[in-house]
């Protein structure tokens, strides 16, 4: 599953990790999300505005939030290509985010249970979700965007691996 | 109690007759409990009568009835609730019309206290509180005769160090949860020896209070309706906030109620931690249940070279009279000096040492205020991380209480070269922040530090003896 990773430059911490990646649909997903709601909010502001003042400045702000759908819809690309996860011997990784870049490392044997989430639109792609949960709150695990065959497979493992390598607290 | 040196694998050791069976609270329990809510009402009252004389006879009148059902209330919730210790598991039985039937595992318990609010201490009452990890609130046992809630929390301890052991498996007695250096428990319930380890000094405290946020802001608050009592003449005018000043009081008064006199002990089962002018607190904080230890010296205190150093031990504060306790960490020292506290440290994690790698000068471009404490450092056992912008604090977290590790880049850091990486304990408290290296410093301490804490869980599941207890005893 190597594909090239645009907007990250060579990561001081990816040296050597083999990167799997969610589904491309999760893009898909994305883009449908931004435009359930951008789409109704412009055209909603749009009316609005038209109502309430005039009919050109109705126009200009249905536009104006449509282009911010856009521009949003332009981050969305880097962000989902952003995340990344990688099971390794005793721990998993998991990276995302372009501003603001995390890894995490989650050892298996810390994982206290894990959740397979799928929203509506995640769930008419095939997608869903996959969140480890430790101890600490802080901890910060979640996959988007898996084939929902993929999801069960990795709790599935996870949660193998987790029950051999757990740790008390 | 002897505990059978071959280990409990039948389960904990026998168990006298007094403990097996089904038991209720103490009859006046619910005088007790109701006691909080008493008071409050009792607060309100006073303020509907001070506040409109006229048509006070109505309310009193509610007032009582209210005052009646809390009682009935508490009653028969004392009549529906027993509890039991059997097979290492304390059972809480309560619940008139929805039973609740709740069990905990002695070997799961993160620590046992004793408290004694103020109506309970005047009755010779005492509660036991047990905490676990997770979010669920522990077990309450509301009220017993103190020497008996002190006798059970004893053998809870014993009984729980017991199974945790046999739970464990492997080559270790029973015994080895107790150390081979220290005295065991000593036959017949006798008070176990403890070594002192620090004692609050009440003056200090006082001042520190004062001297802290908490203490500046009730002083402000006061001195602020003083001055306006006394510029109007009229007292009337502040009525509306005295409510918003009670409560500030109330919560400088509680700190410290609740530090007042702490004194820390090391004993066999734990550390042990007394505290409390009114309210007495009794804590056992079990072995190896210290999940980060957290040095505070707050701008005002450097002066006079005072800290604070607390604990985290996992699952919740349940007080759930007071949340804003459990927003703060268990104090093993409120106030003291910094060799107190370094002398603490020392006992607890087997380490004196301070944060010493300091954060490259270019982080002050980024974090201005907080370069000057930023600093972190590795020993083979724990992880000490140094931040604060006037306040510096100081986290230590052992290698194998680490649950997750987190590095983070954010768009100036990424300009500067620069990474934060955080290393996460049980609870939502504490995390050691290891902030603003420098890029390749935090990645070789992503490439290194996962497999650190590994060998660290390793080592520990296989020597589950004082060696983690987190109480330096070996080294």
């Amino acid at each position: 599953m190597a594909v090239a990773e645009p907007g990250r430059t060579a990561g001081t911490v990816d040296a050597g990790i083999r990167w799997q990646r969610p589904s491309p649909r999760l893009l898909l997903a994305r883009r449908i999300q931004v435009g359930l709601v951008t789409g109704p909010a412009a055209i909603g502001g749009g009316l609005v505005a038209g109502v309430a003042g005039s009919a050109a400045l109705g126009l200009g702000i249905g536009l104006a939030l449509l282009v911010t759908g856009l521009l949003w819809e332009r981050f969305l690309a880097r962000r989902v290509a952003a995340w990344g996860y990688a099971e390794r011997s005793d721990d998993l990784m998991v990276r995302r985010g372009v501003l603001i870049r995390r890894q995490s490392v989650i050892p298996y044997g810390r994982m206290q249970f894990i959740d397979v989430t799928a929203g509506p639109v995640e769930r008419s792609l095939g997608l869903a979700t996959v969140r480890m949960h430790t101890a600490a709150a802080a901890s910060d695990a979640r996959i988007p965007g898996l084939e929902q065959a993929e999801a069960a497979k990795l709790r599935d493992q996870l949660a193998a691996l987790g029950e051999a390598r757990a740790a008390g607290l | 109690m002897t505990r059978p040196p071959q280990g409990g694998q039948a389960g904990p050791p026998a168990l006298p007759e007094d403990v097996a069976g089904w038991h209720r609270l103490h009859p006046l329990s619910p005088l007790v409990r109701a006691g909080r809510h008493l008071v409050t009402i009792g607060v309100l009252v006073l303020g509907l009568l001070f506040a409109n004389q006229n048509q006070a006879g109505g309310d009193l009148v509610v007032d009582l009835v209210i005052v009646a059902a809390v009682l009935i209330a508490g009653v028969v919730s004392w009549l529906v609730t027993r509890w039991q210790v059997a097979d290492g598991v304390l059972r809480i039985e309560t619940g008139l019309i929805r039973r609740d039937s709740r069990r905990f595992p002695l070997s799961q318990v993160q620590a046992i206290d004793v408290v004694q609010t103020g109506l309970a201490r005047v009755l010779g009452l005492a509660e036991l509180r047990l905490r676990t990890a997770g979010d669920s609130a522990g077990g309450r046992l509301a009220c017993l005769r103190l020497p008996d809630a002190e006798r059970l929390r004893e053998r809870l301890l014993s009984m729980a160090g017991a199974s945790a052991a046999a739970t464990a498996g492997g080559p270790a007695p029973a015994t080895a949860a107790v150390g081979p250096d220290r005295p065991g428990p000593v036959p017949g319930g006798a008070p176990e020896p403890e070594r002192l380890l620090f004692r609050v000094d009440s003056a200090r405290l006082a001042g520190a209070i004062v001297l802290s946020r908490a203490g500046a802001v009730a002083a402000i608050v006061i001195a602020a309706m003083a001055s306006v009592v006394a510029l109007t003449g009229q007292p009337g005018t502040i009525a509306p906030f005295l409510p918003v000043g009670f409560g500030i009081v109330l919560a400088v008064w509680r700190q410290f109620n609740g530090e007042y006199g702490t004194v820390v002990a090391t004993a066999p089962d734990g550390l042990r931690l007394r505290s409390g002018l009114v309210q007495t607190t009794a804590e056992t904080i079990r072995p190896g249940r210290v999940q980060a230890v957290r040095l505070v010296e707050p701008l005002a205190w450097r002066v006079f070279g005072w800290c604070r150093l607390e604990v985290d031990v996992a699952g919740p504060r349940q007080r759930r009279e007071n949340r804003a306790e459990s927003q703060r960490l268990r104090a093993l020292i409120p106030v003291g000096s910094r060799p107190d506290a370094e002398h603490m440290i020392g006992e607890l994690l087997g380490t004196r040492r301070q944060p010493s790698r300091r954060a490259p000068r270019r982080a002050a471009w980024k974090a201005p205020l907080l370069y000057r404490f930023l600093a972190w450092d590795l020993d083979d056992r724990h992880v000490a991380a140094t931040r604060g912008r006037v306040c510096r604090k100081t986290t230590w977290v052992p290698l194998e209480k680490v649950q997750s590790i987190r590095w983070v880049q954010g768009p100036v850091q990424r300009r500067l070269g620069l990474a934060t990486v955080r290393l996460d304990v049980a609870g939502k408290r504490v995390s050691a922040s290891i902030q603003d290296r420098d890029a390749a410093e935090a990645g070789a301490i992503m490439a290194t530090l996962p497999d650190l804490t590994r060998d660290a869980r390793t080592v520990r599941r296989l020597r589950r003896g004082p060696a983690v207890s987190g109480l330096a005893s070996e080294s």
